[in-house]
């Protein structure tokens, strides 16, 4: 009897001992982060988004031939001596039009090999990593800031200056050649002028 | 409020409908508010926020809840029997409203002001297990079955409990009428029931413990009568998937979530009616001392509802508090403790009332 | 017809609709929700003659007791065995000669007894003169009842008492 009334007792109490701690709990401010509207701070040296300052980009492909999923995709053309491309911000002269620059970060997996050996410290990791999308080609993103006119363009004053440069190599060729041809000429000239002569002259021309 | 209404509208069918209608209207708002109120007592029990994105605070998400509900297939399982399923919700929520019906809100606003009222709104509650015990069984799913047979051993054994706390409280107080039982706790709080009733001297203060116990085992065996966690067996979600609703979708389902808050409600209006003074104010009335007639009704549906909610809170309180208890503690819980307990209770209310 | 007729129609349609269905119905089930309904329809008609104590009772005996357990029964026999219970109307033709038999006595006897009616006025309640009934004018038989209850429910606890001994 007596332990059946300390049984209703302890089951009473206990009850209350339990509703008194989810009372207090009622009023702790809760820990839920509203996800959209808050965030938790990303640390420092997370790995998310890749980010490329394509103004700093000397087109040295280092980037590309360290992804181990080969995720990034870069084109260039050679500048030509008259083209003005500036200099990165560390000083280093551009010597390339960088006319494509694509990252794919469907395959991207955020290894963050391609950013050691950047001698311009010009790709980087974000802080973004919000950028789902609903088509899978939205996940490539091009860097390259010039558009398909320009590349055009460059591609095609390269190819002419490249033309100009080998009908230049050609005519140089061709004097070249012609005056090889004189010199030869006058020295067979000479030759006969002077049979006696030693070898070493025909050396010189 | 019968004769108000016809003469307001001169024809008496009209009037009927209308003032059955008006708890219609009580319950789908109390429900509308009463899921929002249980999802964010829950969250902020366990420290986190609850629904916030639908309004502010996510104050109509409940709306939202129902509208995708509304939109949800209606999907019948093939063994079922087709009739029987799509009648059960309906049974369930008729037993639920029927209760209502008895249930004052008001001095002015009663549905039937019956002389048994109390003995009716204990009867009809019947009604509620039949509706389960047919959802369970006409499903065609072995998890509702189980269900529906825990829900109906729990209601069924519950019932005696609450029944005798009911007795202890006709008793006391020598009516069936709830509206009677209500008018004998006007004025202040000190006249509920709970606190000894209109009693004099020493039987009051005799009756006030005695009283509380009737209070707890009324409640405690309520919570079982609604299905309500730490009594939830019929629809534990980690044994039975959700018990005897398991089949159920769409605004079938959406009938049984209402039917079970309205529950909720009810048993709270019922405690509240019986021990804590039913609509009457515990402080006294604004609407007297300032000569307004008509404040005093909205006062005391105010005070009704106030009561009410506040019960149903603690049941809210008590789910995220207590654990579920075993099959086998349920009813030694009920057998073993609370009719033992009720029936002494009712002999010494009896002497005490007899003083 | 007043609104206590349409009622009243209403109630007895229910009452007779259900109870062919409980008759008639082969799934034992779907006849066991019907006479839910014809308990219902009692216990209305009960509250329409003004007897709203005795209309409670009905509820609360046979909707919440006695329905609730034949329902168990069915439902844990039906599924659990895997016995499909059903109903067969074997006997229709007897039963039919049987039942119009005794219809044609009652309503003999309902049309040819000489009612004593009593005073028309609607009880406001019944509660206090039942009581009064039962605990004044008829306590012994009263107790006997409840003493034959008693017996009942010891006898039922110890049919149900798990005597094994092994245990």
């Amino acid at each position: 009897m007596k332990k059946y009334l300390k049984n209703t007792w302890d089951a009473l109490w206990t009850i209350f001992i339990g509703m008194k701690v989810t009372w207090k709990h009622l009023f702790i401010p809760s820990v839920t982060i509203q996800y959209p509207d808050e965030h938790r701070p990303i640390p420092d040296r997370a790995r998310n988004r890749l980010y490329v300052n394509i103004d700093d980009c000397i087109g040295c492909m280092q980037c590309q031939r360290a992804c181990p999923v080969d995720c990034i995709d870069i084109k260039t053309v050679k500048a030509l001596p008259t083209d003005e491309l500036g200099l990165t911000s560390k000083g280093t002269k551009k010597a390339l039009w960088v006319t494509q620059f694509n990252i794919d970060f469907a395959k991207c997996m955020y290894c963050q090999l391609c950013v050691f050996p950047c001698p311009t410290e010009c790709i980087t990791m974000t802080k973004v990593f919000e950028f789902s999308e609903y088509e899978r080609e939205k996940l490539l993103y091009n860097f390259s800031n010039l558009t398909l006119s320009e590349v055009k363009e460059k591609e095609e004053n390269y190819a002419k200056f490249m033309e100009k440069k080998a009908a230049e190599k050609a005519a140089a060729a061709a004097a070249k050649a012609k005056a090889a041809a004189e010199a030869k000429a006058k020295q067979e000239a000479e030759k006969k002028d002077n049979d006696n002569k030693p070898s070493s002259e025909e050396k010189d021309s | 409020m019968y004769d108000l209404l016809t003469n307001l509208l001169g024809n008496q069918i009209v009037a009927y409908v209308i003032a059955a209608s008006l708890p219609l209207i009580f319950v789908l708002t109390f429900v509308l508010f009463a899921v929002l109120a249980e999802r964010k007592v829950s969250a902020h029990m366990q420290d986190r926020l609850g629904p916030m994105r639908v309004g502010w605070h996510g104050i109509i998400q409940t709306l939202a809840d129902m509208l995708k509900l509304l939109q949800k297939e209606d999907i019948v399982p093939e063994g079922a029997d087709k009739t029987l399923f799509n009648l059960a919700p309906l049974l369930t929520f008729l037993g639920t409203y029927a209760a209502f019906a008895a249930i004052p809100f008001a001095g002015i606003y009663v549905g039937s002001s019956t002389a048994i009222g109390i003995y009716y709104v204990t009867a009809v509650s019947g009604l509620v297990v039949a509706g389960l015990l047919l959802a369970g069984w006409a499903s065609d799913n072995k998890y509702s079955l189980y269900g529906a047979m825990r829900t109906a051993a729990q209601i069924v054994s519950y019932e005696i409990p609450t029944a005798i706390a009911i007795l202890t409280m006709v008793m006391v107080s020598g009516t069936l009428s709830l509206m009677k039982i209500s008018d004998m706790q006007t004025a202040h709080f000190w006249n509920w029931w709970i606190l000894g009733g209109p009693e004099t001297g020493i039987v009051k203060f005799l009756l006030i413990p005695f009283m509380i116990i009737t209070f707890l085992i009324y409640y405690i065996s309520s919570l079982a009568e609604v299905n309500r966690t730490p009594f939830d067996l019929p629809e534990a979600e980690s044994e039975l998937v959700s018990g005897y609703h398991t089949e159920y979708s769409g605004m079938k389902f959406a009938f049984f979530f209402l039917a079970e808050y309205a529950n909720m409600f009810a048993v709270s209006a019922i405690a509240v009616t019986l021990f804590l003074g039913g609509f009457h104010s515990p402080i006294g009335y604004l609407g007297h001392s300032l000569g307004i007639d008509w404040l005093v009704p909205v006062e005391q549906f105010f005070w009704f509802t106030f009561k009410g909610t506040a019960l149903v809170f603690v049941q809210m309180w008590l789910r995220w508090t207590l654990p579920r208890v075993r099959v086998d503690q349920l009813m030694v819980i009920c057998w073993k403790y609370l009719i033992p307990y009720a029936v002494v209770n009712l002999i010494i209310v009896g002497i005490i009332t007899l003083l | 017809m007043e609104l206590y007729d349409i009622i009243f129609y209403l109630v007895a349609l229910m009452v007779v609709v259900s109870a062919a269905i409980v008759v008639g119905s082969k799934n034992i089930v779907r006849a066991a929700y019907s006479l839910l309904f014809t308990f219902l329809g009692v216990a209305g008609i009960y509250i329409l003659l003004g007897a709203d104590f005795i209309g409670v009772t009905q509820l609360m005996v046979y909707v919440g007791g006695i329905l609730i357990l034949l329902l168990f029964g069915i439902m844990l026999t039906n599924k659990v065995y895997s016995v499909d219970i059903r109903r067969e109307n074997a006997y229709i033709i007897p039963s039919i000669v049987i039942v119009g038999i005794f219809a044609a006595f009652l309503i003999f006897v309902m049309t040819e007894t000489n009612w004593v009616t009593a005073d028309p006025t609607f009880p406001n309640t019944t509660v206090f003169e039942l009581g009064k009934t039962l605990l004044v004018h008829y306590s012994i038989i009263f107790e006997i009842l409840a003493i034959v209850l008693l017996i009942a429910l010891i006898g039922a606890a110890t049919l149900a008492r798990n005597d094994n001994k092994e245990r």
